[in-house]
């Protein structure tokens, strides 16, 4: 099978998840006990500005009907007012979703480069103490929680040792760039301002941290153990007999094969990276997507509940594709169906 | 040469370690640049002299939109209104000179102040009181549920005098003017959009978000969603500036501890929110230059009692609990800093009635009213179920608390924990609501009948504001009947009336009146309201008015090193 035709049949399974997903959301974000509308206006509204709400949000017609308004909306891009911002889901969802891509970005390069760091120096010199303080390292950073580590950062950084800023996207008094992608460091470097640039890449650096220490080491582990599976295979044994310098061995027949179980694990991770962002969004005063759609579960807002799950799904469809992609280039076998 | 090659083969790891580690701990390099620029930082925003405080959300600045604590706080700085709460419970004069009312009450007329100024520059006259009220009535939204009951009409007399018409008569119409925020009718109507307001379209919410029409004396800068609201001082403020008044505010919407703690030891937070735990006011109290002040603002915890269900429909049993709950355990060591609730009513509001008997732990009062109850003898059969909102855990103690009291008569309390959205529709309905569910409720207005109409009045029940399922007809008359009379000194007297039956009744166990505890910033700014406490004079219950930045005072050169 060809690379566009393997492409083209997963974009095309893609929009039968997403839509399996908009159901899914859509019933379950209802069936959560209280009145939307009653809870957006308060106990003592007027019945007839309860009755307007739920008129205009189509709580009044049956589910097959408010299925079928909301997913019509969706078509034409018009995802519904959110009742707690009180402004159009999708404002809020251009607003705040770069916020969250700009730390899953950074949150991901560093899930990329030290995990493959810290897993091909630890099968480099397994057993040693190299291999010994990575896996102390690796049991610390998967076994504490993301938000756990955001406090600590908060407290360390912004209260005893404040050497690195520790809340916000960008120093009190800095102006933000003229937004372009809504990504401050882009914006900035497209803007030329490269001071604010700085700013927001360290105001980058902590929350993407928080976020990555889980995944990199998650991802060294799976490294490290395919490195050293593949270390005893004949060809690497071939390898060594021809001489072929250990630097290479490593970096050019071992690594590459031994990153496909750890690309698609990744790929989840970093998805997932979306939804575990919430609570380090909360704490390190981020205004991001998953903070946003943690607000919005907690009040029952239910166009905002469903906006946010759907771009959540169709980042997963994304990285899933982009994973796939990766490995097939990796691993030949897979895009071609094992025909090789 | 070999040995080198050897120590040089042996550093490479450890090297790499070693620079991971430095610029895993330096940042991307900002090291002391970041450093001086954090101090540089709160030194500059302190020199603006500005008061920065944390609350659970962003404000909703639409005045017929936002109600929560936020908006409230937001609105009595953007707006003015026609009266204004005093911190001894009375109202002032404000954008109104001065009223007179109808013998029967229902006519409201009220002479306008000259030359009050929008944030635009138009003058405010009557048409935008009128224009602002209609909105109120029309969206019915926010505050508005204040006045859809009760305004039947609304007319500018002339350019100064407008006036109102009650569908009834209303005792604390007044009190209730203190949400009627001003708008600008000319340029909110030059923002509609298209809506469903008629011709009216959207009555410029969209627009309103994020802007304000107001002529209060701060006017928006910027409001950014999950993020603050930043507003600046009105230099035409029709009531003058003093010269250490704040430039700016800004509200931050987040209470997340450690973020609370950074930014007040950053002194980049000038008042917390009332949010922060008994450990994390006491961490901040313990930061050079902070206290932590408490104030009575009418709000009381409540354990609602369901009298229409087994076994908590019988009040000797309902007394029983009463006499057997440790309110001195709740305000000795659970809450500090709070008191002890005397009734339905908190003593601070206005109406209140000092001469009530309230409820003291006596175990043997308890266990006389139980052996009066129908359930004595079968209590095994009868178990009590006790609600705590997930969402606020420090009502999981009051619960526990409760549950071991209860115990001592031999009455099994099953303490649930449940979330907000399930509690809101399990008390929907009588026979789902829980025997006896803990909840935190504040008054609208500030006034007795404000808490006495929505706590026990028929018409609340099925919400969150009414567990009790009280519906007394008796009650119920009694109610309409105070807030309908217009002299002040007898509408008191009715409600004190009225809150010794609902004592006698025990339809609520009052744990405790709630202190809001807030950490501020003592050494260089002075907070009037904290002032008073500290003389031991009472601050006003309106929600939002304790923050009126305008009376505040910064002292840039006070901050701490």
């Amino acid at each position: 099978m060809k690379l566009h035709s393997y492409l083209l049949r997963r974009l095309l399974l893609s929009i039968f998840v997403l839509v399996g997903l908009s159901i899914v959301i859509f019933i379950i974000a209802r069936v959560v006990p209280g009145d939307p509308a009653r809870m957006a206006l308060g106990p003592r509204a007027p019945q007839f500005a309860v009755d307007a709400l739920r008129e205009e949000m189509h709580l009044d017609k049956p589910l097959v009907a408010q299925y079928y308004y909301w997913i019509k909306g969706v078509a034409t891009g018009d995802l519904g007012r959110s009742l707690v911002t009180k402004r159009g889901v999708l404002e809020d969802i251009m607003e705040f979703l770069p916020a969250t891509m700009e730390l899953v970005m950074v949150s991901a390069i560093f899930v990329i480069v030290f995990s493959i760091l810290f897993g091909a120096l630890a099968a480099r010199y397994k057993d040693k103490w190299v291999d010994s303080v990575i896996r102390i390292m690796a049991y610390t950073g998967v076994a504490v929680p993301s938000f756990v580590l955001a406090v600590l950062f908060v407290l360390i950084f912004g209260y005893l040792w404040p050497v690195i800023p520790a809340l916000g996207r960008l120093s009190a008094g800095v102006q933000p760039p003229v937004s372009i992608t809504g990504l401050l460091t882009i914006d900035s470097l497209l803007t030329g301002d490269f001071p604010v640039f700085w700013d927001a890449l360290k105001h980058l650096f902590l929350p993407a941290l928080a976020l990555a220490i889980g995944p990199i080491f998650q991802e060294a582990r799976i490294i490290r153990s395919a490195m050293t599976d593949n270390m005893g295979k004949d060809y690497v044994a071939a390898a060594v007999g021809y001489g072929i310098p250990n630097h290479i061995i490593m970096g050019k027949y071992l690594l590459k094969p031994s990153l496909i179980p750890a690309v698609s694990v990744m790929g989840l991770d970093i998805a997932s990276l979306m939804g575990n962002a919430f609570l380090v969004e909360v704490i390190f005063n981020w205004p991001g997507i998953s903070r946003y759609g943690m607000e919005a579960m907690l009040r029952k807002d239910l166009n905002a509940i469903s906006a946010v799950i759907i771009v959540f799904g169709l980042i997963f469809v994304l990285v899933n594709i982009l994973v796939d992609l990766i490995v097939a280039y990796l691993d030949p076998r897979i895009r071609l169906g094992g025909k090789l | 040469m070999k040995k080198w090659a050897k120590l040089r083969k042996k550093l490479v790891i450890p090297g790499v370690l070693a620079i991971l580690v430095a610029m895993l701990l330096a940042g991307c390099g900002g090291g002391k640049t970041e450093s001086q620029k954090g101090a540089s930082d709160s030194q500059q925003s302190a020199r603006e002299k500005i008061i920065r405080i944390s609350e659970a959300n962003v404000p909703n600045i639409d005045p017929g939109v936002g109600s929560d604590y936020a908006s409230s706080i937001a609105l009595a700085n953007l707006y003015d209104t026609l009266v204004f709460p005093s911190h001894d419970g009375t109202l002032k004069p404000w954008l109104a000179t001065g009223w007179k009312t109808s013998s029967d009450g229902l006519t409201w007329t009220f002479n306008l102040r000259h030359g009050v100024k929008f944030h635009n520059g138009d003058e405010l006259t009557a048409e935008d009181v009128v224009f602002s009220m209609q909105r109120m009535l029309t969206l019915g939204e926010g505050y508005g549920y204040l006045f859809t009951g009760v305004v039947k009409e609304v007319k500018a007399l002339d350019n100064y005098t407008v006036q109102f018409t009650l569908k009834k008569t209303f005792g604390p119409f007044l009190s209730t003017l203190v949400r009627l925020y001003i708008l600008n009718k000319d340029q909110v109507m030059a923002n509609i959009k298209p809506g469903p307001y008629g011709k009216m379209g959207d009555y410029g919410k969209d627009w309103l978000i994020t802007n304000d029409a107001g002529s209060g004396p701060y006017m928006v800068k910027e409001l950014k969603k999950q993020e603050h609201l930043y507003a600046v001082k009105f230099d035409q403020y029709w009531g003058g500036w003093d010269q250490d008044a704040p430039d700016a505010f800004k509200i931050i919407g987040t209470t997340a501890p450690s973020t609370i703690r950074t930014l007040m030891t950053r002194r980049e937070l000038e008042i917390t929110d009332q949010w922060q735990t008994k450990e994390a006011l006491e961490a901040l109290d313990r930061i050079p230059g902070v206290s932590v002040n408490a104030a009575f603002t009418g709000t009381i915890l409540n354990i609602m009692l369901n009298t229409k269900k087994a076994p908590t429909d019988d009040v000797h049993f309902r007394k029983a609990l009463a006499y057997a709950f440790d309110y001195d355990t709740v305000v000795d060591k659970l809450f500090p800093g709070c008191r002890k609730a005397k009734g339905p009513v908190s003593s601070v509001l206005p109406g209140f009635n000092p001469n009530l008997t309230p409820y003291e732990r006596n175990l043997e009062k308890a266990r006389a009213e139980l052996a009066k109850s129908k359930y004595a003898g079968k209590l095994d059969e009868y178990p009590v179920e006790l609600a705590w909102v997930a969402e606020v855990p420090d009502e999981e103690k009051i619960a526990l608390l409760l549950q071991s009291n209860a115990a001592e008569l031999g009455i099994k309390v099953n303490v649930v924990k449940v979330p907000w959205l399930s509690f809101v529709d399990q008390v929907a309905k009588p026979e789902n609501t829980p025997n006896a569910s803990i909840v935190f409720v504040s008054p609208h207005y500030s006034e007795a009948g404000s808490i006495l109409e929505s706590r026990y009045h028929s018409k609340s029940t099925g919400t969150w504001e009414q567990c009790e399922w009280l519906k007394n007809p008796g009650i119920d008359a009694a109610i309409e009947d105070a807030i309908s009379t217009l002299d002040t000194n007898k509408r008191f007297e009715k409600y004190g009336a009225i809150q010794e039956k609902i004592v006698d009744l025990a339809p609520t166990i009052w744990a405790f009146d709630q202190a809001e505890k807030r950490a501020y910033q003592d050494e260089y700014v002075v907070w009037p309201a904290a002032d008073l406490i500290k003389q031991g004079k009472p601050v006003t219950s309106v929600m939002g008015y304790m923050f009126y930045f305008h009376d505040f005072k910064v002292y840039p050169n006070k901050v701490p090193k």
